[in-house]
């Protein structure tokens, strides 16, 4: 008799000692967990994103570590950051002193019981067996709270490194408020060495007419397993933009799953830049639940060597949500032969008059660009990695934290050979 | 400059230019006129090469060299400029950071200095001063959500950055109001001087009122119809094109 594949990843993540408080709903997750499997092709969702190496590791719990985070401070930023290494809070590399006051931003081990906002949202729903892993096992992670009418006006910097020597599971959590009519710009990166497996969870709440800015950015290390869940609630006339850009691990998935309330508004841009044998998969879920909603979705992709994108992105457009508006794009530049995306829109409309659109396209560079180019004195390499510089830096274009735009756009430059081509600004 | 010899060029097998004679010297200024689908645009292209037309006949030498021996790409750093029609959009590429890459490409082929950002910055603030641009379009991704007046705009703005030996310029008028055919007519102009020259494709005659041309060629069929000077593009105006076919056609029976 064989072992279920997998039967053993879910058992050591949670053979560790239960971490202190939220005992009820720790104790939630470990009930669902029981008897789940790591699902395979077989599984709808999973079909394209293959699993099985995660099996091949043993993934130990996270020892406190120190890094040096010189590197990955950003000028606009440098009073208003958390720092969380292994999934702990790093105190001495954190530094809070620039956030206006009335911000509640704490590492979440200081948070009390009194926190029963966790784990609310779509409460009694499916939940993820990563998602759920997360709850039973995180150590620590970043609440934020922004009070009433409150407009923060530096962003906050949110880090979250890992650093393994041998295989090791982290489980992140953040856990934001938006009381009503308050507004934040929010930087959250993931960074690491070595080989391990992320699994953070997000929870978003955006009340009535608030405003949520929410740049994301994985850049995990090359042999890691980066498996997130999102979660966002966003209440009437609120707004909830995110841009999601992966950049490293050898597998992570994105599953932001949103839902929003009458005239709200939201945006989940993604970008993924994969080489070699990296495998990025985004599975969203967009709830239009209440009237005149909007949502707007582009999501690219561009995929170099062997490497693999998967998009599915769902729309759910409840009965009686009149009005929304709903847009969604998935566009993809495959670089190499061998380079592989399979990206599907997924839409249930059970409203009548709504206005929705999706569209996804898989290519190479268009020819006439490159003429465009080649016309104007740039040679055809020249011309090439432009655009596909170009074709990436679209998403970026509009990040609010101009440290950031900068440094991500000199990564793209990177990866897209656009390096040559001098300072795009 | 550019020396045209029974040029004949075909798309995805289909001819459109169908022996094409033209002689282009420094210092003029020449239209091409015609009625839609005459192979005017096709003409550019094919000098410029996109690689949609295929060259199936003929000669064309600029300054001197074999034009189909060089590269798309070696055509402009060698002055030859086309200003399209329909310029294509380029997302996530800002309009003043591809016009400095154009410039300092040329330069660098010139042996010229090339130019750092802040350098760049006071030349082409310069430069869209001759064309009434506004400076916010130099942040904007290249072409990206333009008018297609404010396309026809950058496009010579490409042209004063590039300053090239031949330009071409095709319907330049289409989608431009009258005051911004004027400036961007002046702003052409100024760029043409002794040593350069200019081929202005243009259906409607309008534009050769503020871009007057020496030679008039009307194109209809993939051949050139009809030479002349000026004044053709007058009696364009008032009689439509229909005549010179008419008076092709007779020509060609006799």
């Amino acid at each position: 008799m064989t072992l279920a594949v997998g039967s053993n990843l879910i058992a050591d993540l949670l053979s560790g000692p239960r971490p202190a408080e939220w005992e009820a709903l720790r104790g939630e997750a470990e009930a669902r967990l029981e008897g789940r499997e790591l699902p395979t092709a077989a599984d709808e969702d999973w079909k394209y994103t293959d699993l099985k190496a995660l099996t091949a590791s043993t993934f130990g719990p996270a020892p406190r570590a120190t890094v040096d985070i010189a590197g990955h401070l950003l000028p606009e930023m440098v009073g208003t950051r958390q720092v969380f290494v292994n999934g702990h809070h790093a105190p001495h590399a954190s530094c809070a002193s620039a956030v206006p006051a009335g911000v509640r931003y704490f590492p979440m081990s200081h948070a009390s019981e009194a926190c029963h906002t966790l784990g609310s949202i779509g409460k009694g729903g499916a939940k993820g067996l990563f998602e759920d892993l997360n709850t039973a096992r995180f150590e620590d992670g970043a609440v934020i709270l922004v009070p009433k009418n409150l407009k923060v006006a530096l962003p906050l910097h949110l880090l979250f490194i890992t650093k393994a020597e041998a295989p090791l599971a982290v489980f992140p959590r953040l856990l934001v408020i938006l009381e009503r009519g308050a507004e934040l710009e929010l930087v959250e990166e993931h960074h690491g060495e070595g080989p391990y497996l992320s699994c953070p969870v997000v929870e978003v709440h955006v009340a009535e007419g608030a405003i949520l800015r929410h740049e994301r950015v994985q850049r995990e290390s090359p042999e890691a397993y980066h498996l997130g869940t999102l979660r966002a609630e966003v209440g009437r006339g609120g707004q909830y933009h995110s841009r999601t850009l992966s950049f490293g691990a050898r597998l992570s998935r994105q599953q932001p799953w949103v839902r929003l309330a009458e005239g709200a508004e939201a945006s989940l841009d993604g970008l993924a830049l994969l080489e070699g044998t990296q495998v990025a998969d985004t599975h969203s879920f967009l709830h239009h639940a209440e009237p005149g909603a909007s949502s707007h979705q582009l999501h690219k992709c561009i995929v170099d060597g062997k490497a693999r994108a998967i998009f599915n992105g769902q729309i759910l457009v409840a009965k009686g949500a009149q009005g929304t508006d709903a847009q969604q794009q998935s566009r993809n530049l495959l670089l190499s032969e061998a380079a592989r995306v399979d990206t599907k829109p997924q839409l249930e409309i059970y409203a009548d008059d709504v206005k929705c659109s999706h569209g996804a396209a898989v290519g190479q560079l268009d020819p006439e660009e490159l003429f465009y180019l080649q016309s104007r004195g740039m040679n055809a390499d020249d011309a090439r990695n432009l655009l596909t510089y170009g074709f990436a830096a679209d998403v970026l274009t509009h990040i609010p934290v101009a440290s950031l735009r900068r440094a991500l756009r000199q990564l793209v430059m990177a990866r897209t050979q656009a390096t040559s081509l001098g300072d795009l600004g | 400059m550019l020396s045209i010899k029974n040029l004949t060029a075909s798309i995805n097998g289909t001819p459109v230019l169908k022996g094409i004679d033209l002689e282009i010297k420094a210092g003029e200024i020449h239209a091409i006129m015609g009625p839609n689908g005459s192979g005017k645009s096709t003409l550019g292209k094919v000098l410029v090469g996109h690689p949609a037309y295929e060259v199936t006949g003929g000669e064309v030498l600029y300054e001197g060299r074999n034009l189909f021996e060089m590269a798309a790409d070696e055509r402009a750093r060698a002055g030859l400029f086309m200003g399209f029609q329909h310029p294509i959009e380029v997302p996530g590429v800002s309009n003043a950071a591809f016009l400095r890459l154009a410039y300092n490409k040329k330069a660098e082929a010139e042996g010229r200095d090339e130019l750092d950002p802040l350098e760049f910055d006071d030349f082409i603030h310069e430069k869209i001063k001759l064309v009434a641009m506004k400076e916010s379009f130099l942040d904007r991704s290249l072409n990206e959500g333009f008018s297609g007046g404010e396309k026809k705009r950058n496009e010579i703005l490409q042209m004063a950055v590039l300053e090239p030996k031949l330009a071409i310029l095709d319907e330049l008028d289409s989608g431009l109001d009258i005051d911004a055919l004027r400036v961007l007519g002046d702003a052409v102009n100024k760029l043409q001087r002794p040593d350069r020259a200019l081929l202005i494709i243009t259906h409607f005659p309008r534009i050769l009122e503020t871009i007057q041309p020496q030679f008039v060629h009307v194109l209809s069929g993939g051949r050139i119809l009809k030479s002349a000077g000026k004044e053709l593009a007058l009696e364009l105006e008032d009689r439509g094109y229909d005549w010179v076919l008419e008076e092709a056609a007779a020509g060609g029976a006799r």
